[in-house]
């Protein structure tokens, strides 16, 4: 062999080896970024699928929100007309004492508050039994308990509890739009029967009973 | 002789060395074009995602503001017709009311 053809078969073997050095290095180069594009897109769908639970999140969160500023505004309403119709109550008050309620004139109402408040107060007792009857400045000024009821009162009453009551018109007056207050003589025990009382202490089922009656059909 | 072919065989050798010499200077080449691609790409898809996650999540928010507004409105309905029973009923209601206050039931 010639020192010519000993330099091209150098430079020939040189070139291949060049080539080859290349050729792998692009190889490795397209595997690596066929690895990264793959990832990439790995890393996307993970990404795309965090966001959409975001954004199913996010639109619960508005749609939860609106369903109570929904629910705020029917309570909102329902609690308006329930006060319209306790005030509403209130104002009626003036009537019923006047042209009574349901058949029920306004003394025979008061009647029936200082019977149920008096044989709350028997209840307990086995001897006789001393109460008083307060009234408001009004009711008493009117004259809707008199003498002649309290006896009637006092016979049922005892007859009624099986202990024998007395009862009395106290001189003391009470701030109310009406109702009585009945205390036993020696002030040991009191049964407050005025209307803003009874309004508090019947309060929780006074309200459903308002809310069925004003919400029928809805 | 002898000398000239030696000296053409040492040049041949010394073009095959720069021939090897330029090949790993492609093949670093090779690598760090492929290395910028992928940073290319990287950066590319950061880009993406910042859009994407905008896209998406003002879809979502579109829907639930949709759903809220059908939400209202019959919220709105709901609470005339309760306005409306309410009114008619009112009166009844006042009764139910004076007869549990009054004791009269």
């Amino acid at each position: 062999m010639g020192a010519k053809e000993m330099v091209e078969k150098i430079k020939s073997e040189a070139n291949e080896a060049s080539e080859k050095i290349k050729s792998e290095a692009r190889e490795n180069a397209k595997q690596e970024l066929g690895r990264s594009i793959k990832e990439l897109e790995e890393e996307k769908k993970r990404f795309v699928e965090a966001e959409e639970r975001k954004g199913v999140e996010e639109k619960e969160r508005i749609v939860r929100a609106a369903r109570q500023k929904a629910r705020k505004l029917r309570w909102t309403v329902e609690e308006e007309m329930i006060e319209k119709t306790l005030d509403a109550t209130l104002k009626r008050i003036t009537s019923v004492k006047s042209e009574g309620f349901k058949g029920n004139s306004y003394p025979n109402i008061l009647g029936g508050l200082i019977k149920d408040s008096t044989i709350s107060i028997a209840a307990g007792s086995s001897a006789d039994v001393e109460v008083e009857v307060i009234l408001s400045e009004e009711d008493a000024a009117a004259s809707y308990i008199d003498k002649a009821m309290l006896k009637n009162l006092t016979d049922e009453i005892s007859n009624d509890s099986g202990v024998n009551v007395r009862l009395s018109l106290s001189d003391e007056r009470m701030k109310s739009a009406g109702g009585v207050i009945v205390r036993r003589k020696d002030g040991e025990i009191e049964v407050n029967n005025t209307l803003e009382q009874r309004m508090a202490r019947l309060s929780t089922s006074l309200r459903e009973e308002i809310m069925k009656t004003l919400f029928t059909g809805t | 002789m002898a000398v000239e072919a030696l000296k053409i065989i040492r040049e041949g050798e010394e073009d095959g060395r720069k021939l090897l010499e330029e090949a790993k200077a492609s093949v670093a080449n090779i690598l760090n074009e492929a290395e910028q691609e992928v940073k290319r790409l990287k950066e590319s898809a950061r880009e993406d995602e910042k859009s994407i996650a905008s896209e998406i999540s003002a879809k979502y928010i579109q829907e639930g503001k949709k759903e809220e507004v059908a939400i209202m409105e019959t919220a709105d309905t709901e609470v005339e017709k309760l306005k409306a029973d309410a009114e008619a009923n009112l009166e009844s209601a006042v009764n139910v009311s004076l007869e549990l206050i009054l004791g009269v039931r």
